[in-house]
Protein backbone atom coordinates (compact mmCIF):
# COMPACT_ATOMS: atom_id res chain seq x y z
CA UNK A 1 0.00 0.00 0.00
CA UNK A 2 1.36 3.35 -0.47
CA UNK A 3 0.21 6.71 0.28
CA UNK A 4 0.66 10.23 -1.31
CA UNK A 5 0.40 12.72 1.72
CA UNK A 6 0.21 16.88 2.19
CA UNK A 7 -0.26 18.90 5.03
CA UNK A 8 -0.77 22.88 4.94
CA UNK A 9 -0.92 25.10 7.82
CA UNK A 10 -2.21 29.01 7.95
CA UNK A 11 -2.58 31.38 10.37
CA UNK A 12 -6.11 32.62 9.29
CA UNK A 13 -6.96 35.83 9.27
CA UNK A 14 -8.22 36.52 12.93
CA UNK A 15 -5.40 35.28 14.91
CA UNK A 16 -1.34 36.51 15.51
CA UNK A 17 -0.16 33.39 16.67
CA UNK A 18 -0.40 30.23 15.03
CA UNK A 19 -1.22 27.67 17.73
CA UNK A 20 -1.52 24.64 15.32
CA UNK A 21 0.55 21.66 14.80
CA UNK A 22 1.76 18.92 12.55
CA UNK A 23 3.13 15.92 11.39
CA UNK A 24 3.31 13.82 8.29
CA UNK A 25 5.32 11.00 8.06
CA UNK A 26 4.54 8.79 4.94
CA UNK A 27 7.25 6.47 5.98
CA UNK A 28 5.72 5.07 8.71
CA UNK A 29 2.02 6.13 7.72
CA UNK A 30 1.87 8.12 10.77
CA UNK A 31 0.12 11.63 10.66
CA UNK A 32 -0.94 14.00 13.94
CA UNK A 33 -3.00 17.56 13.71
CA UNK A 34 -2.67 19.01 17.41
CA UNK A 35 -5.05 22.48 18.35
CA UNK A 36 -3.06 24.16 21.07
CA UNK A 37 -4.72 26.27 23.64
CA UNK A 38 -3.32 28.79 26.47
CA UNK A 39 -2.80 31.85 26.57
CA UNK A 40 0.75 33.96 25.85
CA UNK A 41 1.99 31.87 23.11
CA UNK A 42 1.83 28.69 25.35
CA UNK A 43 -1.08 26.70 23.02
CA UNK A 44 1.79 26.67 20.47
CA UNK A 45 4.55 24.58 22.95
CA UNK A 46 1.55 22.38 23.40
CA UNK A 47 0.53 21.70 19.91
CA UNK A 48 4.63 21.22 18.93
CA UNK A 49 5.02 19.54 22.00
CA UNK A 50 1.95 16.89 21.29
CA UNK A 51 3.40 16.21 17.71
CA UNK A 52 7.09 15.88 18.52
CA UNK A 53 6.57 13.18 21.62
CA UNK A 54 3.57 11.47 19.45
CA UNK A 55 5.83 10.89 16.39
CA UNK A 56 9.03 10.20 18.83
CA UNK A 57 6.71 6.92 20.11
CA UNK A 58 5.74 5.96 17.14
CA UNK A 59 9.20 5.96 15.70
CA UNK A 60 10.10 3.52 17.74
CA UNK A 61 13.04 6.23 19.59
CA UNK A 62 11.29 5.83 22.91
CA UNK A 63 10.48 2.43 22.78
CA UNK A 64 11.67 1.56 26.31
CA UNK A 65 11.01 5.16 27.94
CA UNK A 66 7.88 4.05 30.45
CA UNK A 67 4.83 4.10 29.20
CA UNK A 68 1.37 5.13 31.11
CA UNK A 69 -0.77 2.27 32.05
CA UNK A 70 -1.21 0.15 28.69
CA UNK A 71 -5.15 0.82 27.04
CA UNK A 72 -7.48 -1.50 28.14
CA UNK A 73 -7.37 -4.49 25.41
CA UNK A 74 -10.42 -4.05 24.19
CA UNK A 75 -10.34 -5.92 21.02
CA UNK A 76 -8.38 -3.57 18.99
CA UNK A 77 -5.33 -4.04 17.35
CA UNK A 78 -1.48 -3.63 19.18
CA UNK A 79 -0.86 -0.96 16.86
CA UNK A 80 -3.90 0.86 17.58
CA UNK A 81 -3.04 0.28 21.10
CA UNK A 82 -0.05 1.48 20.76
CA UNK A 83 -1.35 4.81 18.63
CA UNK A 84 -3.58 5.92 21.62
CA UNK A 85 -1.13 5.23 24.38
CA UNK A 86 1.54 7.66 22.46
CA UNK A 87 -1.58 10.43 22.64
CA UNK A 88 -1.52 9.44 26.56
CA UNK A 89 1.92 10.13 27.10
CA UNK A 90 1.80 13.10 25.34
CA UNK A 91 -0.46 14.23 27.77
CA UNK A 92 1.76 13.50 30.73
CA UNK A 93 4.45 15.21 28.75
CA UNK A 94 2.53 18.22 28.27
CA UNK A 95 1.07 18.40 32.23
CA UNK A 96 4.21 17.61 33.81
CA UNK A 97 5.72 20.51 31.60
CA UNK A 98 2.80 23.16 32.75
CA UNK A 99 3.30 22.35 36.04
CA UNK A 100 6.82 23.67 36.00
CA UNK A 101 7.23 26.41 33.80
CA UNK A 102 4.83 28.78 35.15
CA UNK A 103 4.05 30.80 31.72
CA UNK A 104 2.81 27.80 30.48
CA UNK A 105 0.25 26.60 33.05
CA UNK A 106 -3.22 25.78 31.94
CA UNK A 107 -1.50 25.20 28.27
CA UNK A 108 -3.26 21.84 26.27
CA UNK A 109 -3.63 20.98 22.74
CA UNK A 110 -6.74 18.98 20.95
CA UNK A 111 -4.50 15.73 18.74
CA UNK A 112 -6.18 13.40 16.57
CA UNK A 113 -3.28 10.72 15.22
CA UNK A 114 -3.74 8.16 12.71
CA UNK A 115 -1.57 5.27 11.99
CA UNK A 116 -1.79 3.72 8.57
CA UNK A 117 -0.42 0.36 7.70
CA UNK A 118 -1.67 -3.22 5.74
CA UNK A 119 -4.48 -0.91 4.45
CA UNK A 120 -5.58 -0.51 8.14
CA UNK A 121 -6.13 3.08 9.77
CA UNK A 122 -5.45 3.17 13.57
CA UNK A 123 -7.56 6.33 14.64
CA UNK A 124 -6.91 8.21 18.37
CA UNK A 125 -8.08 11.40 19.61
CA UNK A 126 -8.88 13.90 21.31
CA UNK A 127 -10.55 16.98 21.54
CA UNK A 128 -12.25 18.38 18.47
CA UNK A 129 -9.83 18.16 15.78
CA UNK A 130 -11.27 15.64 12.87
CA UNK A 131 -11.03 13.34 10.98
CA UNK A 132 -12.68 12.46 7.64
CA UNK A 133 -12.75 9.34 5.39
CA UNK A 134 -13.29 10.25 1.58
CA UNK A 135 -14.78 6.99 -0.66
CA UNK A 136 -16.36 7.11 -3.71
CA UNK A 137 -17.63 10.93 -3.53
CA UNK A 138 -19.06 9.78 0.07
CA UNK A 139 -17.18 11.56 3.12
CA UNK A 140 -17.65 10.40 6.31
CA UNK A 141 -16.78 12.05 9.72
CA UNK A 142 -14.85 9.37 11.81
CA UNK A 143 -13.84 11.22 15.07
CA UNK A 144 -16.59 12.85 17.71
CA UNK A 145 -15.54 15.92 18.60
CA UNK A 146 -15.08 16.20 22.36
CA UNK A 147 -16.45 19.11 23.08
CA UNK A 148 -19.76 20.68 25.28
CA UNK A 149 -22.06 21.27 22.66
CA UNK A 150 -21.95 17.34 21.05
CA UNK A 151 -21.96 15.86 24.80
CA UNK A 152 -24.93 17.42 24.80
CA UNK A 153 -26.41 16.22 21.36
CA UNK A 154 -25.12 12.76 22.19
CA UNK A 155 -26.63 13.02 25.66
CA UNK A 156 -30.09 13.93 24.05
CA UNK A 157 -30.10 17.11 26.11
CA UNK A 158 -29.94 19.67 23.02
CA UNK A 159 -31.49 19.84 20.00
CA UNK A 160 -29.55 20.31 16.50
CA UNK A 161 -31.00 23.81 16.94
CA UNK A 162 -29.54 24.81 19.98
CA UNK A 163 -26.32 22.63 19.50
CA UNK A 164 -26.11 25.50 16.13
CA UNK A 165 -26.82 28.19 18.04
CA UNK A 166 -25.11 27.72 21.59
CA UNK A 167 -22.67 30.10 22.31
CA UNK A 168 -20.52 27.55 23.66
CA UNK A 169 -19.04 26.08 20.71
CA UNK A 170 -15.61 26.26 21.70
CA UNK A 171 -15.91 24.34 25.32
CA UNK A 172 -13.91 21.53 25.18
CA UNK A 173 -14.31 18.46 27.04
CA UNK A 174 -11.41 16.86 26.38
CA UNK A 175 -7.59 17.95 25.71
CA UNK A 176 -4.10 16.63 26.21
CA UNK A 177 -1.90 18.32 28.92
CA UNK A 178 -4.59 19.49 31.16
CA UNK A 179 -5.51 16.79 33.39
CA UNK A 180 -3.07 13.91 34.72
CA UNK A 181 -4.88 11.11 32.61
CA UNK A 182 -6.80 11.28 29.52
CA UNK A 183 -9.17 9.04 27.65
CA UNK A 184 -8.25 8.40 24.34
CA UNK A 185 -11.12 7.49 22.14
CA UNK A 186 -9.39 4.33 19.16
CA UNK A 187 -11.45 3.62 16.61
CA UNK A 188 -9.97 0.99 13.35
CA UNK A 189 -11.23 1.68 9.74
CA UNK A 190 -10.20 -0.48 6.90
CA UNK A 191 -8.68 1.64 4.16
CA UNK A 192 -9.20 0.79 0.82
CA UNK A 193 -6.78 2.18 -2.75
CA UNK A 194 -8.74 5.70 -4.19
CA UNK A 195 -9.63 6.01 -0.27
CA UNK A 196 -8.53 9.81 1.03
CA UNK A 197 -8.03 10.56 4.26
CA UNK A 198 -8.25 14.17 6.00
CA UNK A 199 -6.89 15.45 9.25
CA UNK A 200 -8.07 19.29 10.64
CA UNK A 201 -8.14 21.41 13.01
CA UNK A 202 -11.77 23.34 13.71
CA UNK A 203 -10.12 25.99 11.84
CA UNK A 204 -11.04 24.38 9.04
CA UNK A 205 -14.26 22.69 10.16
CA UNK A 206 -16.16 25.52 11.43
CA UNK A 207 -15.30 27.56 8.36
CA UNK A 208 -16.14 25.27 5.62
CA UNK A 209 -19.23 22.82 5.28
CA UNK A 210 -18.34 19.03 5.11
CA UNK A 211 -20.41 18.91 1.78
CA UNK A 212 -17.67 21.33 0.75
CA UNK A 213 -14.64 19.57 2.19
CA UNK A 214 -16.38 16.24 0.27
CA UNK A 215 -16.66 18.10 -3.26
CA UNK A 216 -13.41 19.76 -2.87
CA UNK A 217 -11.75 16.30 -2.64
CA UNK A 218 -14.19 14.97 -5.40
CA UNK A 219 -12.94 18.02 -7.49
CA UNK A 220 -9.46 17.95 -7.14
CA UNK A 221 -8.23 14.68 -6.11
CA UNK A 222 -4.43 15.57 -5.51
CA UNK A 223 -3.37 15.89 -2.29
CA UNK A 224 -1.51 18.79 -1.83
CA UNK A 225 -3.71 21.19 -4.12
CA UNK A 226 -6.60 19.91 -1.68
CA UNK A 227 -4.99 21.34 1.55
CA UNK A 228 -4.30 24.90 -0.47
CA UNK A 229 -7.90 24.83 -1.83
CA UNK A 230 -9.35 24.18 1.32
CA UNK A 231 -7.14 26.81 3.65
CA UNK A 232 -8.17 29.45 1.31
CA UNK A 233 -11.81 27.89 1.48
CA UNK A 234 -11.42 28.64 5.21
CA UNK A 235 -9.77 32.14 4.67
CA UNK A 236 -12.69 33.10 2.12
CA UNK A 237 -15.10 31.89 4.83
CA UNK A 238 -13.65 34.64 7.44
CA UNK A 239 -10.67 32.33 8.72
CA UNK A 240 -11.27 33.27 12.81
CA UNK A 241 -8.91 30.79 14.01
CA UNK A 242 -5.33 28.71 12.67
CA UNK A 243 -6.27 26.54 9.68
CA UNK A 244 -4.85 23.59 9.82
CA UNK A 245 -5.45 20.43 6.73
CA UNK A 246 -3.71 17.40 6.58
CA UNK A 247 -4.92 14.67 3.19
CA UNK A 248 -3.44 11.09 2.48
CA UNK A 249 -4.70 9.15 -0.77
CA UNK A 250 -4.60 5.41 -0.46
CA UNK A 251 -2.72 4.99 -4.02
CA UNK A 252 -3.48 1.60 -6.17
CA UNK A 253 0.04 -0.20 -6.32
CA UNK A 254 1.63 -1.06 -10.19
CA UNK A 255 1.12 -4.38 -11.26
CA UNK A 256 5.32 -4.62 -11.23
CA UNK A 257 4.90 -3.52 -7.57
CA UNK A 258 2.32 -6.09 -6.54
CA UNK A 259 4.34 -9.04 -7.80
CA UNK A 260 7.66 -7.27 -6.19
CA UNK A 261 5.21 -7.30 -3.10
CA UNK A 262 4.27 -11.07 -3.73
CA UNK A 263 7.63 -12.57 -4.01
CA UNK A 264 9.20 -10.78 -1.19
CA UNK A 265 7.05 -10.04 1.75
CA UNK B 1 -29.54 33.83 23.11
CA UNK B 2 -30.60 36.06 25.55
CA UNK B 3 -28.70 36.98 28.06
CA UNK B 4 -28.35 39.80 31.45
CA UNK B 5 -24.71 41.00 32.28
CA UNK B 6 -24.10 40.80 36.10
CA UNK B 7 -22.13 44.72 37.39
CA UNK B 8 -21.42 45.39 40.63
CA UNK B 9 -21.59 49.17 40.72
CA UNK B 10 -19.24 49.72 37.56
CA UNK B 11 -17.37 46.73 37.89
CA UNK B 12 -19.07 43.62 35.06
CA UNK B 13 -18.86 40.18 36.92
CA UNK B 14 -20.40 37.96 34.54
CA UNK B 15 -23.19 37.46 31.82
CA UNK B 16 -26.16 35.15 32.53
CA UNK B 17 -27.38 33.45 29.28
CA UNK B 18 -31.53 33.57 29.64
CA UNK B 19 -33.54 30.69 28.89
CA UNK B 20 -36.85 28.79 29.35
CA UNK B 21 -35.80 27.95 32.39
CA UNK B 22 -36.21 30.23 35.27
CA UNK B 23 -33.02 31.89 36.26
CA UNK B 24 -33.19 32.71 40.14
CA UNK B 25 -31.40 35.12 41.73
CA UNK B 26 -30.35 35.08 45.38
CA UNK B 27 -27.84 34.75 48.19
CA UNK B 28 -27.70 31.42 48.87
CA UNK B 29 -25.91 29.41 46.65
CA UNK B 30 -28.57 27.14 44.73
CA UNK B 31 -29.33 29.90 42.70
CA UNK B 32 -28.53 30.47 38.85
CA UNK B 33 -27.13 33.93 40.17
CA UNK B 34 -25.84 33.81 43.80
CA UNK B 35 -25.01 37.02 44.84
CA UNK B 36 -23.15 36.99 48.12
CA UNK B 37 -24.27 40.08 49.92
CA UNK B 38 -26.06 40.48 52.83
CA UNK B 39 -28.27 43.05 50.68
CA UNK B 40 -29.85 40.62 48.63
CA UNK B 41 -32.65 37.94 50.20
CA UNK B 42 -31.81 34.22 50.04
CA UNK B 43 -34.21 33.82 47.06
CA UNK B 44 -34.28 36.63 46.05
CA UNK B 45 -36.20 37.54 42.34
CA UNK B 46 -36.42 35.06 39.52
CA UNK B 47 -36.60 35.98 35.60
CA UNK B 48 -38.82 33.22 33.98
CA UNK B 49 -40.92 32.82 30.63
CA UNK B 50 -44.64 34.39 30.43
CA UNK B 51 -46.33 34.19 27.09
CA UNK B 52 -43.40 34.64 25.32
CA UNK B 53 -42.30 37.32 27.25
CA UNK B 54 -39.31 37.47 29.53
CA UNK B 55 -40.52 38.76 33.22
CA UNK B 56 -38.53 39.30 36.17
CA UNK B 57 -40.02 38.66 39.91
CA UNK B 58 -39.58 39.30 43.01
CA UNK B 59 -39.96 37.00 45.48
CA UNK B 60 -40.90 38.91 48.71
CA UNK B 61 -37.30 39.81 48.67
CA UNK B 62 -36.48 42.19 51.86
CA UNK B 63 -34.81 44.73 50.19
CA UNK B 64 -36.65 44.82 47.22
CA UNK B 65 -36.41 44.51 43.39
CA UNK B 66 -35.69 47.18 40.81
CA UNK B 67 -36.29 47.51 36.94
CA UNK B 68 -34.77 51.26 35.67
CA UNK B 69 -35.18 52.32 39.12
CA UNK B 70 -38.88 51.60 39.89
CA UNK B 71 -39.62 48.97 42.63
CA UNK B 72 -41.56 45.94 40.78
CA UNK B 73 -43.16 43.27 41.98
CA UNK B 74 -43.36 41.47 38.61
CA UNK B 75 -42.15 43.23 35.40
CA UNK B 76 -42.15 42.33 31.36
CA UNK B 77 -38.11 42.73 30.51
CA UNK B 78 -37.66 45.41 27.83
CA UNK B 79 -34.17 45.59 25.42
CA UNK B 80 -31.16 47.51 27.76
CA UNK B 81 -33.92 47.14 31.44
CA UNK B 82 -31.74 47.38 34.52
CA UNK B 83 -32.59 45.07 37.18
CA UNK B 84 -31.10 46.28 40.38
CA UNK B 85 -31.03 43.88 43.24
CA UNK B 86 -29.00 45.55 46.69
CA UNK B 87 -25.75 47.41 44.97
CA UNK B 88 -25.85 44.62 41.99
CA UNK B 89 -27.35 45.46 38.72
CA UNK B 90 -28.13 42.74 35.96
CA UNK B 91 -29.27 44.66 32.04
CA UNK B 92 -31.16 42.67 29.98
CA UNK B 93 -30.07 42.01 26.74
CA UNK B 94 -33.29 40.50 24.53
CA UNK B 95 -33.59 38.61 21.72
CA UNK B 96 -33.05 40.58 18.12
CA UNK B 97 -36.09 41.18 15.80
CA UNK B 98 -37.52 38.16 14.57
CA UNK B 99 -35.45 35.77 16.82
CA UNK B 100 -38.17 33.35 18.76
CA UNK B 101 -38.05 32.86 21.86
CA UNK B 102 -36.52 29.05 21.91
CA UNK B 103 -39.42 26.23 22.80
CA UNK B 104 -36.93 23.94 24.59
CA UNK B 105 -34.54 25.26 27.21
CA UNK B 106 -30.70 24.51 26.61
CA UNK B 107 -30.97 22.73 29.61
CA UNK B 108 -27.46 23.71 32.07
CA UNK B 109 -26.95 26.46 29.79
CA UNK B 110 -27.74 29.15 32.79
CA UNK B 111 -26.14 26.14 35.09
CA UNK B 112 -22.85 26.74 33.33
CA UNK B 113 -19.99 26.87 36.02
CA UNK B 114 -17.33 29.13 35.36
CA UNK B 115 -14.90 28.04 32.53
CA UNK B 116 -11.40 29.44 32.01
CA UNK B 117 -11.12 30.97 29.10
CA UNK B 118 -7.74 30.50 26.57
CA UNK B 119 -7.82 32.45 23.42
CA UNK B 120 -11.01 31.60 22.58
CA UNK B 121 -10.43 27.68 23.10
CA UNK B 122 -12.43 26.76 26.54
CA UNK B 123 -11.44 23.66 28.65
CA UNK B 124 -13.81 22.24 30.98
CA UNK B 125 -12.26 20.02 33.57
CA UNK B 126 -13.70 16.37 34.39
CA UNK B 127 -15.05 17.44 37.98
CA UNK B 128 -17.01 20.45 36.46
CA UNK B 129 -18.33 18.34 33.12
CA UNK B 130 -19.82 15.66 35.29
CA UNK B 131 -21.81 18.70 37.37
CA UNK B 132 -22.79 20.41 34.25
CA UNK B 133 -23.88 17.29 32.94
CA UNK B 134 -25.29 16.16 35.96
CA UNK B 135 -27.62 19.44 36.42
CA UNK B 136 -28.40 19.22 33.01
CA UNK B 137 -29.80 15.50 33.23
CA UNK B 138 -31.69 16.75 35.94
CA UNK B 139 -33.17 19.89 34.80
CA UNK B 140 -34.52 17.74 31.76
CA UNK B 141 -36.22 15.10 33.48
CA UNK B 142 -37.90 17.77 35.82
CA UNK B 143 -38.98 19.33 32.69
CA UNK B 144 -40.24 15.86 31.41
CA UNK B 145 -42.06 15.40 35.09
CA UNK B 146 -43.75 18.90 34.54
CA UNK B 147 -44.79 18.23 31.02
CA UNK B 148 -46.09 14.90 32.12
CA UNK B 149 -47.67 15.54 35.17
CA UNK B 150 -49.31 18.73 33.90
CA UNK B 151 -53.15 18.63 33.12
CA UNK B 152 -54.04 18.24 29.51
CA UNK B 153 -55.32 21.04 27.85
CA UNK B 154 -53.52 23.58 29.81
CA UNK B 155 -51.08 25.60 27.54
CA UNK B 156 -48.36 25.28 29.77
CA UNK B 157 -48.35 21.67 29.00
CA UNK B 158 -46.20 21.94 25.99
CA UNK B 159 -43.93 18.77 25.72
CA UNK B 160 -40.74 19.57 26.48
CA UNK B 161 -39.47 18.59 23.09
CA UNK B 162 -37.03 16.00 22.39
CA UNK B 163 -34.71 17.13 25.38
CA UNK B 164 -35.92 15.01 27.89
CA UNK B 165 -35.77 11.99 25.53
CA UNK B 166 -32.73 9.87 27.39
CA UNK B 167 -31.13 7.76 24.50
CA UNK B 168 -32.64 4.18 25.21
CA UNK B 169 -29.52 2.28 26.38
CA UNK B 170 -28.03 -1.06 23.96
CA UNK B 171 -29.83 -3.59 26.42
CA UNK B 172 -29.97 -5.67 23.52
CA UNK B 173 -26.88 -8.42 24.31
CA UNK B 174 -24.06 -7.97 21.65
CA UNK B 175 -24.22 -11.34 19.38
CA UNK B 176 -20.31 -12.78 18.14
CA UNK B 177 -20.02 -13.43 14.93
CA UNK B 178 -18.06 -16.51 14.07
CA UNK B 179 -16.60 -17.57 10.69
CA UNK B 180 -16.51 -21.07 9.93
CA UNK B 181 -13.79 -22.64 7.10
CA UNK B 182 -15.60 -23.97 4.71
CA UNK B 183 -12.80 -24.89 2.30
CA UNK B 184 -9.35 -23.16 1.64
CA UNK B 185 -5.77 -23.32 3.76
CA UNK B 186 -6.08 -21.39 6.77
CA UNK B 187 -4.35 -21.97 10.20
CA UNK B 188 -7.48 -22.95 11.95
CA UNK B 189 -11.12 -24.13 11.01
CA UNK B 190 -12.90 -21.01 12.94
CA UNK B 191 -12.25 -17.69 13.91
CA UNK B 192 -14.73 -16.25 16.30
CA UNK B 193 -14.62 -12.09 15.47
CA UNK B 194 -14.05 -10.60 19.18
CA UNK B 195 -11.75 -7.86 18.22
CA UNK B 196 -12.70 -4.71 16.45
CA UNK B 197 -10.96 -5.16 13.51
CA UNK B 198 -10.31 -8.53 12.34
CA UNK B 199 -7.66 -9.00 9.09
CA UNK B 200 -7.85 -11.41 6.65
CA UNK B 201 -4.38 -12.47 4.69
CA UNK B 202 -1.04 -13.21 4.97
CA UNK B 203 -0.04 -10.52 7.66
CA UNK B 204 1.31 -11.45 10.78
CA UNK B 205 -1.06 -8.66 12.58
CA UNK B 206 -4.03 -11.07 10.54
CA UNK B 207 -6.78 -13.22 12.62
CA UNK B 208 -7.17 -14.97 9.71
CA UNK B 209 -4.30 -16.29 7.95
CA UNK B 210 -3.82 -16.91 4.19
CA UNK B 211 -1.55 -19.25 3.20
CA UNK B 212 0.17 -19.65 -0.12
CA UNK B 213 2.64 -17.33 -2.11
CA UNK B 214 0.30 -15.28 -4.38
CA UNK B 215 -1.55 -14.11 -1.49
CA UNK B 216 -2.25 -10.70 -0.14
CA UNK B 217 -0.63 -9.15 2.83
CA UNK B 218 -4.05 -8.17 3.93
CA UNK B 219 -7.40 -9.20 1.74
CA UNK B 220 -10.18 -8.01 3.35
CA UNK B 221 -10.70 -6.29 7.17
CA UNK B 222 -13.95 -7.51 8.97
CA UNK B 223 -14.74 -4.48 11.66
CA UNK B 224 -17.09 -4.76 14.37
CA UNK B 225 -19.89 -2.40 15.61
CA UNK B 226 -21.53 -4.09 18.59
CA UNK B 227 -23.23 -6.97 16.59
CA UNK B 228 -22.89 -5.50 13.31
CA UNK B 229 -19.91 -7.12 11.08
CA UNK B 230 -19.27 -5.00 7.96
CA UNK B 231 -16.45 -6.84 5.61
CA UNK B 232 -13.91 -4.24 3.14
CA UNK B 233 -12.19 -5.53 0.36
CA UNK B 234 -8.89 -4.38 0.24
CA UNK B 235 -6.93 -6.53 -2.27
CA UNK B 236 -6.95 -9.73 -4.03
CA UNK B 237 -10.27 -10.95 -5.61
CA UNK B 238 -12.81 -11.33 -2.97
CA UNK B 239 -17.16 -12.45 -3.44
CA UNK B 240 -19.92 -12.55 -0.99
CA UNK B 241 -22.88 -15.15 -1.91
CA UNK B 242 -21.07 -15.83 -5.26
CA UNK B 243 -21.46 -12.31 -6.14
CA UNK B 244 -17.89 -10.11 -6.45
CA UNK B 245 -17.59 -8.32 -3.21
CA UNK B 246 -16.48 -4.49 -4.21
CA UNK B 247 -17.19 -2.40 -1.33
CA UNK B 248 -17.89 -2.57 2.08
CA UNK B 249 -20.96 -5.55 3.34
CA UNK B 250 -22.73 -5.73 6.37
CA UNK B 251 -22.48 -9.78 7.08
CA UNK B 252 -25.66 -11.58 7.77
CA UNK B 253 -25.81 -15.04 9.05
CA UNK B 254 -25.17 -17.39 6.74
CA UNK B 255 -23.57 -14.92 4.12
CA UNK B 256 -20.80 -17.42 2.03
CA UNK B 257 -17.52 -15.25 1.53
CA UNK B 258 -14.83 -16.43 -0.78
CA UNK B 259 -11.21 -14.53 -0.02
CA UNK B 260 -8.60 -15.14 -2.50
CA UNK B 261 -9.44 -18.82 -2.91
CA UNK B 262 -10.67 -19.39 1.07
CA UNK B 263 -14.10 -19.97 1.47
CA UNK B 264 -15.57 -18.84 4.85
CA UNK B 265 -19.18 -18.81 6.32
CA UNK B 266 -20.54 -16.57 8.59
CA UNK B 267 -22.59 -17.07 11.77
CA UNK B 268 -23.14 -15.84 15.01
CA UNK B 269 -22.09 -17.57 18.07
CA UNK B 270 -24.59 -19.45 20.17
Amino acid sequence: MRLRVAGGTDLGRKRTINEDAFACHPEIGVLVVCDGMGGEAAGEVASQLAVETISRQLNGADRWARGPSPLPTSGFLPRTRRLGAALQLSNRAIYEQARKITEQTGMGTTAVGVWIEDNLLSLAHVGDSRAYLWRHGNLERLTNDHSLVEEMLRAGLWTEEQARTSTQQSVLLRVLGREAEVDVDLAEIPMMPGDYLLLCSDGLSRMVTDEALADTITRVREPEAICQSLIAQANENGGVDNITVVVAEVCKEGFWRRLWNMLWE
Amino acid sequence: MPKMVLKFEDRILREVPVSTSAVTIGRLPNNVVAIDNPAVSGQHARVIVEGGQFVVEDLNSRNGTFVNNQAVTKHVLQEGDIIRIGKHTLTFYGIGKGEAIPDTAPAGAAAAPPVQDLGGTVFLDTKSQKELLAKAKAAAQAQAQAAASAEPGTPAAQPAAPVAVPRAAAAVPTKVGVLTVVSGSTDKKQYVLETQTALVGKSDTALIRLKGWFKPQVAAAITRKGSAYMITPLAGKSQINGQPLRQGYELKPGDVLNICGVTLQFSHQE
